[in-house]
């Protein structure tokens, strides 16, 4: 298993431009946003006292990294890097030499892995520097970047940090599981970016289309299929970690008919895990079934 | 000889691809078995199930009916069987923006057998030793075609797939890969399964054939039992189109510019003589010759074509 992770992780690496483009983007990006600010803010009186301003602490920033991954342009980025993992190998005929030698689920278990640290490693480098990057802009502009460093503080944050990177990479996992099914069967790179992403967007969407659904078929318990969806119930497993307090879904049919329910977090935990399990557990199925033709 | 001492065995292997009216049954039945140390050419035209036949072999495609078994273990049940096979199929595909070692290395790992010191002599053995660090993309189709030999080879199979090897080649490249799969029979004792157009390849290096047409094996058997099994006569006779005419109602008869092929016995030489002399046909010369290959195989192909 270490030596098929390997050979995953060295192939993907070797691939500059695409690890360049979709995952190292980040951290890069966290480094050029640095740079790029300093000499703003090192050129431009205002832009320090502006920056000055701002309420900017480090455990914010530190935890806040993590968020990039639930940004359009981030989750775009993501599902990219999937869709590459997965339907490359049909592009550039590469199963027809890895398949008879292995079992068909380690080769896709061992793909959800090693995209797993690909995003853990970028985000959690990152979140480092972006961290780091901000003090330095901080120190430029002359402000302060707190809270002082405490035991307390200390632990407030890893727990603050954990919370943003756990349910941060749980997200990428269930767009990372559209894009690698989505990319499975369409044996396409633009076919899985296009797919998954779209999934996402409709993801998004589906309350809407319940509340039309619920309108027209005049059936209002249609609205529930909502609460099965993984956007909700990370939400409310965040509501859950950052207040002990569920996030209530609201949906008004008329003045009077308020629907309002409330999850417990070990609900959408149960949930989220069905999706994962489930949206691996699928492509694993599927890929096994598959005839490799190319 | 028991099951595990063949390399391959196949049991009524059958593929179809698509259902109701876009039903194509690209296999049709096929029973193949190739023994150790045997180099088995497999044989026919373009699109007559070879390829799908070996992609059921590696486990690529799923039978829709019918056994594969690589040394006594069913693919199906216990791929780990695999292990013991190297192959190379529909010409080699890598990663073309790693280089030669690296994709070497991707493979071994893949495979579980990584030994860099395996790798390098690889390289060494099929001359890319000074391009190793090139990024494949830089890479002639010979130099892929030798690197995926070199990647056939890892771990030290003992039988390969090969399919189609020296497809895009020139005829240099042709006989460097020829010379190198013979040696590798020879030298190494190897169980060589080998897929090709070129049929002189085939008659060259392979002891046992079996040729697929449509979906099923029409033919199989030793190279040359097949060959002797079925002689051609050379025969020169004027004037030549109606000789070719007469005899073309009973014998497969190809027409070249001063003599006729007939795919006929030895003992047929007397029916064809008094079937030329009762229309007047003069009989310069009739000779016996022993088919090639491509002449066996064409004549094989053109029996069992669909008639109409």
């Amino acid at each position: 298993m270490v030596n098929l992770f390997r050979a995953e992780w060295s192939k993907i690496a070797g691939h500059r431009w695409l690890t360049g483009c979709l995952i190292w983007i980040f951290p890069i990006g966290a480094v050029a946003f640095t740079v790029v600010l300093s000499i703003i803010l090192a050129l431009s009186e205002p832009a320090r006292t502006s920056f000055a301003a701002d309420t900017v602490t480090w455990t914010e920033t530190l935890a806040g990294a993590w968020s990039f991954l639930n940004n359009p342009l981030g989750r775009l980025l993501l599902i990219g890097f999937t869709a590459v993992m997965f339907a490359g190998e049909y592009q550039w005929q590469t199963w027809k030499s890895l398949i008879p030698r292995n079992r068909r689920a380690a080769l896709i278990l061992i793909k959800f892995l090693a995209l797993s640290v690909f995003v853990v490693v970028a985000f959690a480098l990152m979140s480092v520097l972006l961290t780091a990057g901000m003090g330095l802009l901080r120190a430029i502009a002359g402000a302060s970047y707190g809270p002082e460093i405490t035991a307390n503080v200390v632990r407030a944050a890893a727990s603050d940090y954990a919370r943003s990177a756990g349910l941060g990479f749980l997200s990428t996992l269930i767009a990372a599981g559209y894009a690698a099914l989505a990319g499975m069967l369409t044996r396409s790179i633009l076919g899985g970016v296009l797919v998954a992403y779209g999934l996402t967007i409709a993801e998004s969407l589906l309350l809407v289309g319940l509340l039309v659904a619920a309108y027209f078929l005049d059936f209002r318990d249609i609205v529930h299929v909502y609460r099965f969806t993984p956007g909700y119930n990370l939400l409310n497993l965040d509501s859950w970690f950052r207040t002990g307090k569920s996030t209530p879904f609201e949906v008004a049919f008329s003045a009077n008919e308020v629907l309002v329910v409330q999850d417990s977090a070990e609900f959408s935990a149960l949930v989220i895990a069905v999706w994962v399990i489930g949206l691996i557990g699928l492509t694993v199925y599927l890929f096994r079934r598959q005839d490799i033709t190319s | 000889m028991t099951a595990t001492d063949s390399p391959i065995i196949t049991e009524s292997l059958t593929k179809q691809f698509g259902r109701g009216r876009k039903r194509i049954l690209a296999v049709r039945d096929v029973n193949l078995t190739v023994k150790t140390g045997q180099v088995y050419g497999f044989l026919g035209p373009n699109g007559a199930g070879k390829t799908t036949t070996i992609r059921m072999l590696l486990r690529l495609l799923h039978p829709t009916a019918g056994r594969a078994y690589i040394y006594g273990q069913s693919v199906a049940r216990h791929p780990e069987a695999l292990r013991r096979v190297g192959a190379i199929v529909e010409g080699a595909s890598f990663y073309n923006f790693l280089s030669a070692r690296r994709n070497l290395e991707v493979f071994a790992r893949t495979a579980d057998h990584y030994d860099p010191a395996r790798i390098d002599a690889l390289l060494a053995q099929v001359g890319l030793t000074e391009r190793k660090h090139q990024r494949v993309k830089g890479y002639s189709t010979g130099m892929k075609q030798r690197l995926g030999l070199a990647a056939a080879l890892l771990g030290d199979p003992d039988l390969l797939i090969l399919d189609e090897p020296t497809n895009g080649l020139d005829p240099s490249g042709m006989h460097e890969i020829r010379e190198f799969i013979r040696r590798l029979a020879t030298e190494e004792g190897k169980t060589i399964f080998l897929s090709s157009h070129l049929l002189s390849e085939i008659e060259q290096i392979c002891d046992r054939v079996a040729i697929i047409q449509r979906g099923a094996i029409v033919r199989e058997g030793a190279v040359s039992d097949l060959l002797e099994a079925k002689t051609s006569l050379r025969i020169e006779a004027s004037p030549l189109e109606t000789a070719a005419a007469i005899l073309s109602a009973r014998w497969p008869v190809t027409v070249n510019t001063t003599w006729l092929s007939v795919q006929a016995a030895r003992d047929e030489i007397p029916a064809i003589v008094r079937n030329l002399a009762q229309r007047d046909i003069d009989v310069y010369q009739i000779a016996s010759q022993r088919q090639s290959l491509e002449e066996y195989f064409l004549s094989v192909v053109s029996e069992d074509a669909p008639h109409g």
